[in-house]
């Protein structure tokens, strides 16, 4: 720092253990500031927790209900489909828990000004309003996942070691990030929008809406329907295609494996479409 | 010595929409919108040495936060370089940034809900500020901008004065060889407005921190600055030192007097005598001098026009930043160019 140079000193390309791991730290510290500030209202904290798990109960229920009535659905028995949807509820967990910034991108980012202050800073800029906030309800959804699958399981007759092994849990443990990846990648798309267009597009709501479509196997649905989840809104791979690798036929299995590929491939466009946006980036007034 | 910031041909276009009236209007806006470019920064160049500290000035809408916000990486011109510390700013932002400070007088950078000392602590971890240099900067701090008793209040609980106070801290904390501060003493009455320039010469001897601000307060300029970047729509209308502004533009301060009887504005200019003062019948019993303060003292003004007249009120007035700007920008637009 000797005032006599002119020069800044670039801070290089530090190799690539030691960013992730400054990256970790960076994240690390952005959650816990977000537990104390949560925890600075100590009653919508509470009220928060015991709603949480109060919906928690009551989803629980409403399937129990539902799936009393279905008995199977075009070769797939229930508790097939069962699973499906359960598996279906983590990803949709992860990308809960971290997307809740993405909704309101537009308005208090771009429109409300917060963006300016996120590109005044040493970290990535997508990395900054991700882990600004989370949905602290995502975990609901994976428990309730979680428990369905367990469920579905049994009445399917598998036991730990009998028809669902260690390996099944590992890759358990990559397909739901994976597909979660899917969800992330889609909505940051229809986010990255609002860098072109100041108004509200409002795609990503009916875009939402269409998550519950890709609960079921698609193959219940007509050829295009089927083409269209899978390669153009590809939410077929959020739950149908990762979870047929336990509830599928061989050759299913092997398609599921591709979720991770696929999950790499439509966040990393959605990533290289919001370096364009901020690019484009319009500051507000002043 | 080498520049410290190079900015040359700099420009930045905004496109805007017209909107039309009416669901007709509307429908017609999002077939086919009427599009049109408005060009906030027009061909704007200077260097900065380090360690000097420039007053970027202008109106509102002349383009200031514009050229800011270029300088310090969150927008991306539309033409020209900028190069500061050898780097460019949008383009190795999270390079950069690590380097420069910033200060927006309108809205805070620390965590809102949170005391004041959690901001300090994640800004340690992500400028990656050591412990020595952290609880050194934490005491300077203390020392310059008594901060140390803030520490524990939450931000939204701090006084307009006291959350500068702390923004600038945080602004500080990594040591940045730049400080951009966008309208710094905004909103802050008189004492709170001393404390922050008394703070900005001490940092600036210190660090030989260089530091550019943009202000509306002529005695922000006057106190802290020596060259002045004056903008208006766009362009530099003048770059120089603030003593050779004050010498094309003269010191013009405008005296307001409410005589007790009605009274031409000759009548007073007779009481003024020889003295080069100009008259101006305002409203009603008011008249308004105005005269270069470098040439003529108020006192004498008033001391001419109390003995003539009965007085009821008298109010002295300096004369504000945007008749210093128009002052300039009639100069330039007469052929004096800037």
């Amino acid at each position: 720092m000797d005032a006599g140079t002119t020069r800044f000193a670039a801070a290089g390309a530090r190799p690539l253990p030691a960013r992730l791991a400054w990256q970790a730290r960076i994240f690390g510290a952005y959650f816990v500031q977000f537990l104390k500030m949560r925890l600075a209202y100590r009653m919508d904290f509470l009220v928060d927790t015991l709603a949480v798990g109060f919906s928690l109960l009551i989803q629980l229920a409403v399937l129990g209900v539902l799936f009393g009535k279905v008995s199977a659905l075009d070769g797939w028995n229930f508790p097939q489909v069962l699973f499906i949807y359960g598996f279906s509820l983590v990803p949709l967990g992860l990308f809960n828990l971290v997307s809740v910034n993405l909704y309101g991108f537009a308005d208090e980012y771009l429109i409300g000004g917060r963006f300016d202050r996120v590109l005044l800073r040493p970290v990535g800029s997508l990395a900054q309003v991700i882990f600004e906030s989370f949905n602290v309800s995502g975990l609901n959804e994976i428990l309730l996942g979680l428990a369905v699958m367990v469920h579905a399981g049994r009445e399917l007759g598998w036991k730990l070691g009998a028809g669902f092994g260690v390996q099944d849990l590992m890759v358990l443990a990559v397909l739901a990030p994976g597909a979660a990846l899917v969800y992330l990648g889609v909505f940051l798309a229809l986010t990255t929008v609002s860098f072109w267009f100041e108004d509200k597009m409002g795609l990503a709501p009916p875009v939402y809406n269409l998550i519950r479509f890709s609960r079921y196997p698609i193959t219940i649905y007509s050829l295009p329907v089927r083409v269209f989840l899978t390669f153009v809104l590809p939410f077929a791979w959020v739950a149908f295609y990762p979870a047929a690798w336990f509830v599928g036929g061989p050759h299913l299995a092997k398609v599921a494996l591709l979720t991770p590929l696929v999950g790499a491939v439509v966040f990393g466009g959605a990533v290289l479409l919001w370096r364009r946006g901020v690019r484009n980036y319009v500051s507000t007034g002043s | 010595m080498e520049p410290l910031i190079r900015v040359e041909g700099l420009c930045k276009d905004y496109r805007l929409v017209d909107r039309r009236e009416g669901v007709s209007g509307g429908l017609k806006d999002l077939v086919r919108p009427r599009r049109r470019l408005l060009r906030a920064v027009d061909d704007v160049s200077f260097t900065i040495e380090p360690g000097e500290m420039v007053g970027y000035i202008g109106a509102n809408g002349a383009g200031k936060s514009t050229t800011i916000k270029m300088l310090t990486g969150i927008l991306t011109p539309s033409a020209g370089t900028v190069e500061v510390g050898g780097l460019v700013p949008w383009r190795q932002r999270q390079q950069y940034t690590r380097h420069i400070g910033v200060v927006f007088g309108q809205r805070t950078q620390l965590w809102w809900d949170l005391a004041v000392v959690e901001s300090f602590r994640l800004l340690k971890k992500i400028y990656e500020v050591d412990d020595a240099t952290y609880e050194r900067q934490m005491a300077l701090f203390d020392e310059l901008l008594e901060t140390g008793k803030l520490l524990s209040q939450p931000v939204r609980k701090l006084s307009l004065g006291q959350r500068m106070r702390c923004d600038l801290a945080a602004a500080l904390l990594h040591r940045p060889r730049v400080l951009f501060l966008d309208e710094p003493t905004i909103g802050l009455d008189v004492v709170a407005k001393e404390n922050i320039r008394g703070f900005l010469r001490d940092i600036r001897q210190r660090d030989g921190v260089t530091v550019i601000l943009t202000t509306h307060d002529l005695g922000d300029i006057e106190q802290l600055c020596r060259r002045v970047i004056i903008i208006d729509q766009g362009r530099v209308h003048f770059d120089g030192e603030l003593a050779d502004l004050r010498r094309r533009v003269g010191q013009t301060v405008s005296l307001s007097v409410e005589l007790r009887e009605p009274a031409g504005s000759d009548e007073l200019a007779a009481a003024t005598g020889a003295l080069p003062v100009a008259w101006e019948a305002a409203s009603g019993l008011r008249h308004v001098a105005r005269f270069n303060r470098a040439e003529v003292r108020a006192a004498e003004v008033i001391r001419l026009v109390v003995n003539d007249r009965q007085v009821q009120d008298l109010h002295l007035a300096e004369q504000p930043i945007e008749h210093v700007v128009r002052e300039i920008y009639r100069q330039a637009a007469a052929g004096g160019g800037a």
